[in-house]
């Protein structure tokens, strides 16, 4: 049974966010003994309310921010006037983007913590280090994969920081992209190995195991296989009594006392009336975009420019997912359609290495992620015909022969890219669009011409009929689901919004736990790091309370 | 060969009797919008050797979504048919509907109109109802899915496909 607390009685915490994040946070506080409000903006869906309905979810979005009410505005500089365009996307439901990911549960690297150093500054870019270490941080993704429920093979990735446990569970089965990646990669030198993935490949905790339905990356689980938050984490948090997860709760401001200390949260209900829920701390998880959004929005006489903004950094640095995807054809069927997306990756080239000439570089995994729509609607070749006989004799004979290599690529952090509120367009709420400044770095799209070469080599080596790549596989990004960057994490207060415990510089009582305080954004992939963090937030939220530091 | 007036009314007459057969009422379109819209539809997704947009019910896919989610697509729809009657009239002189040219007719019309937004949202609901969930009208019987390759199930087991079978060393 739920905990309902009083709006006026202030609770030990509110979350902003049940996602990711929020979900070790509202878990991890909940059962160390304090009370926890968790807003979320989306409504409670279950298992029973997943679906296999690709036009719903996929191609209306029924899950994702709705871009009608939620607009976002998009421009490349900071001098262009932005216009009305989907930029970013989230899943919009308790568990949040845990609930409908791909389930890619990478690590990152211990030198991602401190490509600054290594590499020096790259021009164009604010590349820097982070305050904290991967030893620091590898005690939290070791606690992240046992509490989820990981399947992987320890060891088998050598670029792989050190790890103090293995993996709690086996890998998953292989598929024939698997096999087929995996046969290519090791003809030409490299090492690949069996996809880390926050999905049970046998029962856990109480969680049955993966059925391969195959509808995993876009949906919500309907076994309670994949290891969102919603599956492994609020369940937990709600039966301890202590914690209250209120779905369909927008919230628009961040209450600030005269002492300069957050006292709650200022949200619209499900029928629109606006609620003050009291809290002696916040910690916001609202993702990448909205939390910086919500920053913002939160003015006051102390904060004129935002909440935590003193030095502007709230926004800034935004980082994307960057990605070419190649796609090939093959004699047999791999029937890609079956099971988890990714059963091979490999690491060979995530390094950034000085001899290519530019920053970055790229994760790569074997997948064939498209739907039977979506792969009719444009994942033919732009050279065979569209419509019409020959084409749907072609998407027929293809569709089970397919597979893909993605190359997951850096995105480098530069200043100007950033979330900011537009001056116009407002939300169905009346509330400031979110206004998104975003253009790729050179090195960015560099990264992605040297993987499109990699990614043909290793199809070619698996025998790949036909290669080609998706549309737009080359040009960079405008539109992300990756959100990070824009509250970064520093332990100087001039160039960074939270601490190395991501406690805002400005605000004692105000944390920020979510995409938002990545420095660097790895090769993609992030939600491990995020809810590490998160689990290294919460153990020092937790510490910093009972001491009265809070 | 186009049809004349008397054996367009028939076919639209019997277009009309095939949709009281199905007990489905159309929505969005006409009898006579929906046989020019299918008469698309077909030539999208034709049914040849094996079923296409006509055998699926793309049309039902089609009216109902105009009707719901894309009701804001009915004036693009409108004004795109519109558009193409009149270079139907001005392509084919003498013909009085799209259903009633011939094949090779309908496709020379839609060619010519590949590049419009109309033929392109025309294009993404036939793919939509050929593809689609059933729940929303069209892939009847699974057709679309069965074309792809596709079964339909809540649970698979190992091996996948033909390239694990064979790692596996099991049957392919």
């Amino acid at each position: 049974v739920s905990a309902t607390f009083r709006y006026s009685d202030p609770v030990d915490f509110v979350v902003v966010g049940a996602g990711a994040a929020g979900g070790v946070m509202a878990k991890e506080l909940s059962t160390a003994g304090f009370r926890v409000v968790a807003l979320e903006q989306g409504p409670w869906r279950r298992e029973k309310d997943f679906t296999h309905d690709e036009v719903g979810v996929t191609l209306r979005g029924a899950m994702i921010n709705d871009h009608k009410k939620q607009p976002n505005t998009f421009r490349k500089a900071p001098d262009e006037k932005a216009k009305l365009q989907p930029a970013v996307g989230y899943c919009r439901t308790v568990g949040g983007g845990s609930v409908h990911f791909t389930a890619n549960y990478w690590r990152f690297h211990p030198e991602d913590f401190n490509e600054r150093s290594v590499l020096g500054a790259i021009p164009g870019a604010d590349l820097r280090d982070w305050p904290i270490t991967y030893d620091e941080l590898e005690p939290y993704y070791t606690k992240a994969e046992w509490d989820l429920g990981v399947s992987g093979l320890s060891g088998s990735n050598p670029f792989d920081g050190p790890r103090s446990k293995p993996y709690p569970l086996p890998p998953m089965p292989v598929k024939s992209s698997g096999v087929l990646f995996e046969n290519a990669a090791k003809k030409l030198g490299l090492h690949p190995f069996p996809a880390p993935v926050a999905v049970l490949s046998q029962s856990y905790k109480g969680r049955a195991a993966c059925s391969h339905c195959g509808f995993c990356e876009a949906f919500g689980c309907e076994v309670g296989a994949k290891s969102s938050s919603l599956a492994a984490l609020i369940p937990v948090a709600v039966k301890t009594g202590r914690c209250e997860i209120r779905p369909n709760s927008y919230v628009r401001k961040i209450e600030v006392g005269k002492d300069g200390r957050v006292t709650g949260a200022i949200y619209f209900d499900a029928a629109g009336k606006e609620i003050f829920q009291r809290a002696k701390a916040v910690v916001v998880c609202a993702n990448g975009a909205e939390t910086p959004r919500l920053l913002l929005m939160s003015k006051s006489n102390l904060f004129p420019q935002g909440l935590a903004n003193s030095h502007g950094n709230v926004g800034t640095h935004l980082m994307f997912d960057n990605g070419a995807y190649a796609l090939g054809y093959f004699d047999h069927p791999l029937n890609e359609f079956k099971s988890i997306v990714v059963t091979r990756v490999l690491h060979d080239f995530y390094r950034s290495d000085p001899k290519r000439g530019f920053y970055g570089g790229a994760g790569l995994d074997a997948r064939f992620d498209f739907l039977p729509a979506a792969f009719a609607l444009d994942g033919l070749d732009k050279d065979t015909p569209q419509w019409g006989s020959e084409w749907k004799r072609t998407v027929g004979q293809y569709y089970t022969h397919m597979m893909g290599i993605m190359a997951h690529t850096s995105c480098l952090a530069v200043e100007q890219n950033n979330i900011s509120l537009d001056d116009e367009v407002k939300d169905a709420w009346g509330l400031p669009a979110m206004r998104v400044t975003f253009k790729n770095h050179p090195d960015d799209i560099k990264a992605l011409h040297f993987m499109a070469d990699r990614q043909h080599e290793i199809l070619t080596a698996a025998g790949a009929r036909k290669i080609w790549l998706t549309p737009g596989s080359l040009d960079g990004t405008t539109y992300s689901v990756h959100l990070m960057g824009t509250c970064r994490m520093g332990d100087d207060l001039a160039t960074s919004v939270v601490n190395r415990h991501n406690r805002a510089h400005d605000v004692p009582n105000l944390f920020m736990v979510d995409g938002s305080s990545l420095v660097t954004c790895g090769r993609q992939q992030p939600t491990e790091t995020i809810q590490a963090l998160a689990y290294r937030a919460a153990d020092h939220i937790q510490q910093a309370a009972r001491r009265g530091e809070i | 060969m186009t049809l004349t007036r008397r054996e367009y009314m028939l076919a639209v007459a019997c277009w009309a009797e095939v949709l009281r057969a199905q007990t489905l009422k159309l929505i969005s379109f006409d009898a006579a919008t929906a046989a020019e819209i299918n008469a698309i539809a077909c030539q999208i997704i034709p049914d040849d050797e094996t079923p296409g947009a006509d055998r699926a019910g793309v049309i039902w896919f089609i009216d109902r979504a105009l009707a719901g989610y894309d009701e804001d697509k009915r004036e693009l729809y409108k004004l795109g048919l519109k558009e193409m009657q009149s270079r139907r009239a001005e392509m084919f002189p003498g013909s009085s509907s799209i259903v009633g040219l011939a094949k090779d007719q309908q496709i020379q019309l839609l060619r010519s109109m590949e590049q419009t937004e109309f033929f392109q949202m025309v294009r993404y609901h036939v793919i939509l109802g050929f593809l689609g969930h059933p729940m929303y009208g069209g892939n009847r019987d699974q057709v679309g899915w069965k074309l792809l390759g596709l079964e339909y199930s809540m649970h698979y087991e190992p091996p996948f496909g033909y390239y694990d079978a064979e790692a596996r060393g099991g049957t392919k």
